[in-house]
């Protein structure tokens, strides 16, 4: 038995699986109906309205419903997706034992201590037929999965076949005459459209469970008696065909296995047991140590059963559903039923190969469970656990492909496991000896070498090198020097492992995990699954490529792992080759997946340091996402980044975050709000590029912080006109700053004197030798001229003269990596794209502003009147003009004027102090709204 | 069977496979690397031996003559007379054989395996096959039984050979030197057996690094089996190993000559450089017996 999950709870009594969800319905003793995910573990809802247990549950086929029946004698419809009780239908006068939909008709059948059984119909919600005649407790009823009818077992130690095809009937073609008389009959006789077919007594005690066989005429029935009963029926009757012996106890649920020829029944002795269906016999038995089992429930499509005991719930499967392969060269060997067959990838032929012997059906569990090929030889070896774990070698000759009546007689051997190492050699685990058996290839013993660890199994390991897995740890041996060639601690319960093509990455899958390594077991990665990991396989490129239960995924040699795609089924792979997928399903099937494999390509190319196949596969593939953003960003590459977003703001912070002021330029003026161009500002600031860092703070009208910025860059011009600006705006704290800055004592008094603080404009005055200011304001104050502190020097305060006047700094070196050069014309071409979706105005303005800010980024001197162009055009230079009117009657000089002018309507205005190239950007302001230079 | 039980490590054992596939200078390097410490006199021995035989295959003759002093053990004393007697002339071969006569006679050495070995090869190189067979035929050691393999298929005599072969068999199957004389076998019997040699040559070419004497071995399977160009690119392989090698330029002419390609070159080359080779001397054996018959008939 192969338990999948398990729960703790209260008394299961009910279960049900979904038909295609992982999800299954446990009904408890203590009132509770539980919905779990068993795939993930995870308990997805609970539903709490009946009131005492409840002993029935069951999933709608095709509908979001489920029905419950409980011992407050109600049965309720759900919608599990709304999470609601839809209604509830009463009717039954005792405990409800058993419910069930039918799965064609709006049908649901109750069985009921009341000795009734009831069909309802719950569309209509009425019940549509009472089933009378058990003298006892009705413990179960079904529908036939096919025909019109219901077995029930109760116990008054019958189990009964009734038959529902007058109801059917009645409901497929209800205004048939039939009608009134079925009317009149039930209300005389209890109805007549179900009756008793046939009555199987031969239990000496209530029978508590009785179901069809799917297919065929046949029932199972279990009982107090603590037997399991199988009968037979044909049209006309039906009989006892077999006894089943061995339960301890009652017999509390009993069922065939929907795809094997087994009968699985479980019991109050603790035990489930497994029992051949043909030979009657005791296969299998499970036995727990304090629970009672109760109930069990099989899955409709897949390989799975259920069962519910005194203190949970478990879900298991009875036989390991991964078929036996191995790949060699261009093929893939794997037993499907008894044959051996191969399937060539590159003509994708399969063949049947030979037969191999039959598992016996002695005992579950039975089939190959690995198989190893030398290709030299076409040997093959089949390993299984028959026998407490054997081996069968298999020569075949060359020529009898396709000839399946061939059956050749296998050699066999005891062993945990048993695997190639050489053209002609294959080794063989002996677990009681710790040791491996050389033997060639008649099954005679060459050589024996004991092994250096307690060893479960061993796999190959190259050319006389076998990996051998202990409880702790996982080494490779060298079988004749007797040497251990790598270890790897790691208490992992190594299930499969898998080479590169090149021999030099192992991958290790456990359980829930993935371990890569490299040939000497060196350990590279571990990567952790929440749920199974089914197998795995490399691609060319050396990135492994697994699958879990329901995703196939990669992993990458550094460790990083992501989703390739959702699987509704599990797979199993056996080899990638570019983007095209080989795998096995459970069916022994082979199937091609194709997936796009350019998400894990770019990240290996990147890894890789490939970079000129990053830059080919932006250019060409579609990757997008914010995962390849995010990653990007994470392993440092946000420069790439930049070039797969769209998002301004996203680029904005890309940009920045690369250190690429000319994006983020673009972007800024894409968004244009105060926070990102103070942010763009502070990057700028920190290059040194001042120009930028200027025109930012023009966006902003952060005439303090612009101020100051013209200041220690050297600017003084600039910054009287800042001073005039504040004056302008009435910001007289602005302007006595400025006038602080500039060191210029007339303008400061005059600035104190029109915010009438006559004092302190005369102290100034006069300190600083402006006697006709000092006595012209003397005159004013009058009286209360303040006298000035006698015996004291003065001296003007000047702020020093920045190093590097006029121009930018020295720019902070930005890494731009590998992109250098590469990506520019990318992210040219691409912000052309954007532009022709937007508009040629803009898209030129676009590109002006990426070669300009290239220039500037460069350090490029050639900064001329045309780059600085597009701010004009779009009316939002600077700040806005029209507010300014300068008053003509100003003190500055006027070329100052001009200049001061030019660098406000131009964005960057470094050049513009330049005297020689006063005039011509002066003469080209006046026509700036219009023109395109 | 030398592998039975739990014995310690084999720690010669790369060491003695390197040099049995022919990978000499990594035979050299790697019994430099190996702690002195940890081998038994024994062990220390071979592991001498073996060094001083992997640069005799080199071709450092007189570096082993001159390393080799005169208080060393029998067996170094023996590869010491090997080296002599592969460098020097007539006469210091005449000496050489009398040497090994001398200490052959000794009861106390001369049941010395290595001093058995060296015999049976520099016997083997006098072509005094009967005299070869006296000393090795004994058996002892793997190498010893190899040889004896080796001197039957210079005999012509595959039968005897097959029968060594059996034996080392029965002794250890994938014994490396088992593998590759049970290669020389198949290939001198020929037929079917060519692909059982091909097999056992891509074992140990996957299995070590390639050497000379795998791609050799490979190429004469190709040769043997029709796949001239296959063969001359294996030999060519073999070529850029050691351009120098006298096996892989004599394969080479003759692969040449079945592909109608000029094969001078590598004639003049092997002339030069190994003038006693097997090849030259045929034929200039052939060119003057062919002189002989054109005065006859002038």
């Amino acid at each position: 038995m192969l338990t999948k999950f398990e729960t703790k709870s209260n008394r299961v009594k009910g279960l049900s699986f979904h038909p295609r969800r992982p999800w299954i319905l446990a009904s408890l003793h203590s009132g509770v109906i539980q919905m779990w995910d068993y795939r993930m573990g995870t308990l997805l809802d609970r539903f709490d309205e009946h009131d005492g247990p409840v002993r029935g549950v069951h999933f709608h086929a095709t509908q979001p419903l489920f029905v419950s029946g409980g011992d407050d004698y109600k049965i309720k419809v759900w919608n599990y997706k709304t999470h609601r009780c839809l209604f509830t239908l009463h009717g039954h006068l005792d405990y409800i034992r058993t419910v069930q939909f039918h799965h064609e008709y709006p049908w649901i059948v109750s069985a009921s201590d009341d000795q009734t059984i009831r069909i309802w119909n719950w569309q209509s919600r009425t019940c549509v037929a009472v089933l009378t005649g058990h003298n006892h407790y009705v413990m179960c009823a079904s529908f036939h999965p096919k025909e019109d009818l219901v077995v029930s077992a109760s116990l008054d130690q019958t189990v009964r076949v009734w038959d529902i095809g007058a109801l059917r009937k009645k409901t497929v073609s209800p205004a048939d005459d039939i009608l009134r008389l079925t009317q009149m009959n039930t209300d005389l006789f209890g109805g007549i459209d179900a009756v008793v077919k046939y009555v199987l007594e031969g239990h000496d005690r209530g029978v508590n469970w009785a179901s069809f066989h799917p297919s065929l005429p046949l029932i199972v029935s279990g009982a107090d008696d603590r037997q399991v009963k199988l009968w037979r029926m044909n049209d006309t009757k039906a009989w006892e065909v077999d006894t089943l012996r061995g339960h301890m106890n009652n017999v509390s649920c009993v069922m065939f296995h929907a795809k094997q020829d087994i009968i699985v029944s479980n019991s109050e002795d603790k035990s489930i047991r497994i029992w051949d269906a043909t030979k009657r016999t005791g296969i299998q038995t499970f036995r727990r140590e304090h629970d009672r089992f109760w109930i069990l429930a099989a899955h409709p499509e897949m390989n799975l059963l259920a069962a519910g005991h005194d203190s949970g719930m478990i879900v298991f499967k009875l036989e390991r559903e991964r078929p036996a392969f191995c790949v060699s060269g261009d093929t893939v060997f794997y037993v499907k039923d008894r044959f051996l067959r191969y399937f060539e990838y590159s003509t994708q032929k399969e063949v049947q190969v030979a037969p191999i012997r039959r598992p016996g059906s002695v005992s579950l569990n039975q089939s190959p469970r690995t198989l190893s090929y030398s290709p030299t030889e076409n040997a093959v070896l089949i390993c299984s656990d028959v026998d407490g774990g054997s081996y069968e070698l298999y020569i075949v000759p060359k020529d009898s492909a396709g000839r399946s009546d061939y059956l050749q007689e296998a050699k066999k051997g005891a062993g945990g496991s048993a695997v190639f190492v050489a053209r002609n050699r294959f080794a063989v685990l002996e677990k009681s000896s710790n040791q491996v058996l050389v033997k060639n290839l008649k099954n005679e013993i060459v050589k024996k070498s004991p092994l250096p660890i307690a060893t479960d199994a061993i796999y190959y390991a190259g050319t006389g090198n076998l990996l051998c897995k202990a409880e702790d740890r996982v080494t490779i041996f060298d079988l004749q020097q007797r040497l251990v060639l790598g270890e790897l601690f790691r208490p992992l319960l190594l299930n499969m492992l898998f080479w590169s093509s090149d021999m030099e990455s192992v991958a290790l899958l456990s359980k829930h995990a993935v371990v890569i390594a490299n040939k000497k077991l060196v350990h590279r990665c571990t990567l952790h699954e929440t749920i199974r990991v089914k197998s795995g396989a490399w691609d060319e490129n050396g990135v492994f490529i697994y699958t879990t239960l329901n995703h196939m995924k990669y992993c990458l040699p550094n460790g990083d792992s992501g989703i390739i795609k959702t699987l509704d089924v599990p797979i199993y792979i056996t080899r990638v080759i570019g983007n095209n997928i080989f795998c096995l399903d459970r069916d022994g099937k082979n199937k091609l997946v194709t997936v796009d494999a350019s998400e894990y390509i770019f990240k290996l190319a990147l890894l890789r340091k490939r970079y000129d196949h990053v830059m080919s596969m932006i250019k060409n593939s579609q990757l997008c996402g914010q995962a390849v953003i995010s990653y990007l960003q994470q392993k440092g590459f946000p420069e790439v980044a930049l070039h797969f977003v769209k998002d301004e703001k996203t680029r904005f912070n890309l940009a920045l975050e690369s250190g690429n002021i000319q994006i983020a330029v673009a972007s800024a003026k894409e968004i244009d709000d105060k926070d990102h161009w103070y942010r763009l500002g502070i990057e700028a600031l920190r290059q040194g590029n001042v120009g930028i860092v200027e025109y930012a703070y023009q966006r902003t009208k952060n005439f303090e912080r612009l101020a100051f910025l013209y200041l220690i860059t050297g600017y003084l011009d600039k910054v009287g006109f800042m001073c005039k600006i504040a004056g302008q705006n009435n910001n007289l704290m602005g302007q006595f700053h400025n006038a602080l800055y500039l060191g210029d004592a007339r303008k400061r008094a005059e600035i104190l004197e029109n915010a009438g603080q006559l004092p302190l404009a005369y102290v100034t005055a006069a300190t600083h030798g402006l006697t006709e200011t000092a006595e012209r304001l003397a005159a004013e104050l009058g009286e209360n001229v303040p006298s000035l502190p006698e015996g004291k020097s003065h001296s003007l305060l000047m702020p020093p003269a920045p190093l590097m006047a006029c121009g930018d700094w020295p720019l902070l070196r930005v890494m731009r990596g590998i992109f250098e050069g590469g990506l520019d014309a990318t992210g040219r071409a691409e912000l052309e794209e954007d532009a022709a979706a937007a508009g040629a105005d803009w898209g030129d303005e676009d590109l002006d502003i990426v070669d300009a800010s290239e220039v500037v980024a460069n350090g490029g001197d050639g900064f001329d009147a045309e780059e600085v162009e597009p701010n004009e055009e779009d009316g939002e230079g600077g700040w806005d003009l029209e507010d300014l009117e300068l008053p003509p009657e100003t003190e500055t000089p006027k070329g100052c004027q001009q200049c001061s002018l030019c660098c406000i309507c131009c964005a960057y205005t470094r050049h513009a102090c330049q005297p020689n190239l006063d005039s011509e950007i002066f003469s080209g302001w006046g026509a700036c709204s219009s023109r395109e230079l | 069977m030398k592998s039975m039980a739990s014995s310690p490590p084999d720690q010669l054992f790369g060491l003695r496979n390197s040099f049995y596939v022919g990978a000499y200078q990594a035979a050299i390097t790697s019994s430099q690397s190996l702690p002195a410490h940890d081998l038994s006199p024994d062990d220390l021995l071979e592991r001498d031996a073996l060094l001083y035989r992997s640069y005799l295959a080199i071709g450092s003759h007189q570096l082993v003559v001159n390393e080799i002093g005169p208080s060393a053990a029998t067996p170094l004393q023996a590869v010491k007379l090997l080296a002599v007697y592969l460098s020097g002339d007539a006469a210091n071969k005449e000496s050489v054989v009398s040497r090994l006569q001398e200490l052959l006679g000794d009861p106390a050495v001369g049941s010395n395996t290595i001093l058995r070995l060296v015999a049976g090869t520099v016997f083997m190189h006098e072509r005094d096959y009967a005299e070869a067979l006296k000393h090795t035929s004994s058996g002892g050691t793997m190498e010893l039984l190899a040889l004896n393999v080796q001197i039957y298929l210079h005999m012509n005599r595959a039968d005897h050979a097959e029968k060594q072969l059996r034996v080392m068999q029965q002794l250890d199957e994938d014994h490396t030197l088992t593998q590759l004389a049970n290669a020389w076998v198949d290939l001198a019997m020929g037929g079917s057996k060519i692909q059982e040699a091909h097999l056992i040559f891509q074992d140990l070419s996957d299995k070590y690094p390639t050497t000379c004497m795998i791609l050799n071995g490979k190429a004469l399977c190709s040769i043997h089996m029709g796949n001239f160009q296959e063969a001359e690119a294996l030999l060519l392989e073999s070529l850029n190993k050691d351009a120098k090698d006298a096996e892989t330029l004599a394969n080479l002419t003759v692969c040449s000559l079945n592909l109608g390609k000029p094969a001078t070159r590598y004639l003049n080359e092997l002339k030069l450089s190994h003038p006693d080779h097997m090849l030259v001397k045929r034929m200039s054996s052939a060119e003057d017996l062919f002189d002989r018959a054109c005065q006859a008939m002038a």
